[in-house]
């Protein structure tokens, strides 16, 4: 039986852990608490003053910043935040929650887990990578790809948080980032390393593949000299980028069959450094990935003819383009955290259920500019769909576009952000503006809005009210006022033909 | 090599296989190949991606010379033959890491002489010699690189330990890099000594 050992945080909380390392990371050694509720990293070398300083500033200052201000308790799921910093015979540790049970595996790899990762963290690069998925991972813990969806949302909601208050993470990678296809569940851990310009310093580079150009070109110069790039903001959006490219579309945006230098590791750094080019780029093609070099376990997601990112849709589009085209060079370009929120919320309004029930991603962005398919497994949409374009009134009467629509599917919700544009999902919802409003159903044929708690729904060409419990068919052209507050919403109603 | 020592690398080695295969990043990217050398040197495991290899149980003679200077030859022939080159237009290979153990000293020495430059020539990303047990010479590694490590004991907990190691030293191509870009490998354990 191990000893148990008491301990006090520097701010005077009891803490406890059991005399055993239960992991080891780059830095740190890790005991669980006796009831494993946290654990606790004691860093093996001895720390600098600023990491000692900086610690205690991001369990105590920066997470009460965070978390005590309304919404706060939403971020417990969104990040590992360190509560407290312990001195324990002369080694330095940080006390973190332990990671919720939805990051370990519960089944892991295929062939009755053949690899034996089953209670193992879910570690992002499990799902980033096409051969990992389409080898390894047990079906029931890939998710669809409606879950990544939301994964990305949560990702880029706890980055836009960190930099509003100012603190960049410094090493955001699919190593720092735990998460849960299956239930759609995404958490930043190794927190212990927050960046404050001109207060706390970086400790590392960053992770390989994250790295943003200007850090790699320069990583030859001296810690102080005036011309190398540290992490920064600026770099942390480059590192989101790149997350939410590889977890949409399990590839990495930089890694195409360019050859810049014989030698690996000068290509490497030329690559990922100051000649990094997107493989996808719309003129310059000399960094595609090559089909013909493909193996068979990384198809279809590195063929960029078959799965281009542009069918991530209208509103994620534009970001990679910024991030991968003019971003590279230009860090100022790069799509701040909260636009990728903003996107990503949005098109989760575009989805639609694959009608292959085989379809493994089960969900695609829905693009009815030409003969809608699902782009993963190739199957066609049969049928109509109606389409509500969204428009919302800055003056009375007059409304003009949000460049915000919503796919309609059997069932799908209606909710507050739909129906009045200064409502935004994220962690500021009260729970009354979480229960949907209304739904919509197919029925004989048609497609209905079921109004469940839309005082003000209105169709405009008749001004006919539908209160709540009634119902209105969506015809072509239908205009439904949602709601006559301010920043209400007017929905149009087209109908898209399928094959 | 041979009794408690063959069978402890021979578990190591095992357990770095399963290790490395529950590391995402080593999977996609991992391949291992196995060189013996006794009274001559052996391609026990030809250079096979990670989740393939099946290794072979290891077994030497109960005495004899240590043909190091022919495994280097036989190492050199198989990198040159296996180990995809970038060309200009196509990707090649990382650099390879190589890891030698032995727990004697080479009796092929005008050989072991001729392979060391053409070694250092082959462009590794990291060499690292292991010296393992009391009759090990570390200054025929260090001829090979200034990374060389000494295992005091050859006990089953030491190689466990070592094998450790090299897992965290092959698979540290995806971890957090410093800011100082001096370390390139893991800090070894206690049981693993560092020969400066």
């Amino acid at each position: 039986m191990s000893r148990i050992i008491k301990a006090k945080t520097l701010d005077g909380q009891p803490v406890e852990f059991v005399d055993e390392i239960i992991g080891q990371g780059g830095m740190k050694d890790v005991y669980f608490s006796p009831d494993r509720s946290y654990v606790v990293g004691f860093f093996r070398d001895k720390q600098p003053a600023h990491n000692r300083d900086r610690l205690i500033t991001i369990a105590g200052t920066f997470r009460e910043r965070i978390y005590n201000q309304t919404g706060g308790d939403y971020w417990k799921n969104v990040y590992c935040w360190p509560t407290g910093v312990v001195e324990h015979e002369g080694r330095l540790g940080v006390v973190t929650p332990t990671y919720l049970k939805h990051f370990f595996f519960e089944h892991g790899s295929v062939r009755n887990d053949f690899l034996g990762i089953k209670g193992k963290e879910k570690e992002g690069k499990w799902f980033a990578s096409a051969s990992n998925q389409n080898r390894f991972l047990d079906p029931r813990e890939r998710g669809d790809w409606r879950n990544y969806l939301r994964i990305c949302i949560l990702i880029a909601r706890a980055i836009r948080r960190m930099h509003a208050a100012g603190l960049a993470h410094s090493d955001l990678s699919y190593k720092n980032v735990l998460v849960d296809p299956v239930g759609g569940n995404a958490s930043v851990i190794d927190i212990d390393g927050l960046v404050v310009p001109g207060k706390f310093p970086p400790d590392v580079v960053g992770t390989p593949d994250f790295i943003a150009p200007e850090v790699v070109s320069t990583s030859h110069l001296a810690k102080d000299d005036a011309g190398r790039k540290l992490p920064s903001i600026q770099t942390d959006r480059h590192a989101l980028s790149v997350l939410i490219y590889m977890y949409l579309l399990y590839r990495h945006p930089l890694r195409g069959d360019k050859v810049h230098d014989p030698d690996p590791q000068r290509d490497e750094l030329l690559g990922m450094g100051e000649r990094a080019l997107f493989v996808e780029h719309p003129t310059d093609a000399s960094n595609r990935i090559r089909p013909e070099n493909l193996r068979p376990q990384d198809l279809p997601w590195k063929d960029t003819a078959k799965i281009p990112y542009t069918c991530t849709g209208p509103y994620l589009s534009p970001l990679f383009q910024r991030a991968f085209i003019t971003g590279l060079a230009a860090p100022m370009d790069r799509p701040t955290a909260d636009d990728w929120e903003a996107a990503l919320v949005r098109t989760v309004d575009l989805l639609q259920p694959c009608q292959n029930p085989s379809c493994v991603q089960k969900w695609y962005v829905f693009d009815n500019s030409h003969r809608p398919s699902c782009p993963f497994c190739g199957r066609p949409y049969h049928g109509r769909l109606p389409v509500l374009n969204l428009y919302s009134s800055r003056k009375e009467g007059q409304f003009r576009p949000d460049n915000h629509r919503l796919m309609v599917y059997s069932n799908q919700s209606l909710f507050a952000w739909h129906v009045n544009r200064n409502v935004f999902p994220n962690e500021r919802l009260t729970d009354d503006q979480k229960r949907r409003v209304g739904y919509f159903v197919q029925h004989q044929g048609a497609w209905y809005l079921v109004n469940e708690r839309l005082p003000d729904l209105t169709d405009v060409g008749t001004k006919t009210p539908i209160p709540p419990g009634g119902k209105v068919e969506l015809t072509d052209g239908r205009q439904l006022l949602f709601s006559r507050e301010d920043g209400g919403r007017l929905a149009v109603v087209q109908i898209a033909e399928g094959h | 090599m041979r009794g408690e020592p063959i069978q402890a690398v021979n578990v190591g080695l095992q357990t770095m296989v399963s290790g490395l295969r529950q590391d995402p990043y080593a999977l996609e990217s991992v391949h291992l190949c196995v060189i013996t050398f006794d009274i001559e040197a052996r391609e026990v495991l030809p250079l096979t991606p990670l989740e393939s290899v099946q290794l072979p149980e290891i077994v030497v003679p109960q005495s004899g010379a240590t043909m190091l200077g022919a495994g280097l030859e036989l190492l050199i022939e198989r990198v040159d033959r296996d180990v995809i080159r970038n060309t200009s237009d196509r990707k090649g290979d990382w650099r390879p890491l190589l890891f030698i153990m032995t727990d004697g000293s080479p009796s092929d020495l005008a050989a072991f002489a001729a392979a060391v430059p053409e070694v250092l020539r082959r462009g590794f990303g990291n060499i690292i010699g292991c010296a393992a047990g009391p009759k090990a010479k570390m200054e025929y590694l260090q001829q090979l690189t200034s990374n060389v490590v000494s295992l005091d004991t050859t006990d089953s907990n030491t190689f466990s330990s070592f094998f450790r190691w090299v897992s965290a030293s092959v698979a540290s191509g995806s971890s957090s890099a410093g800011v100082s870009q001096s370390v390139s490998l893991p800090p070894p354990p206690p049981e693993v000594q560092v020969v400066v």
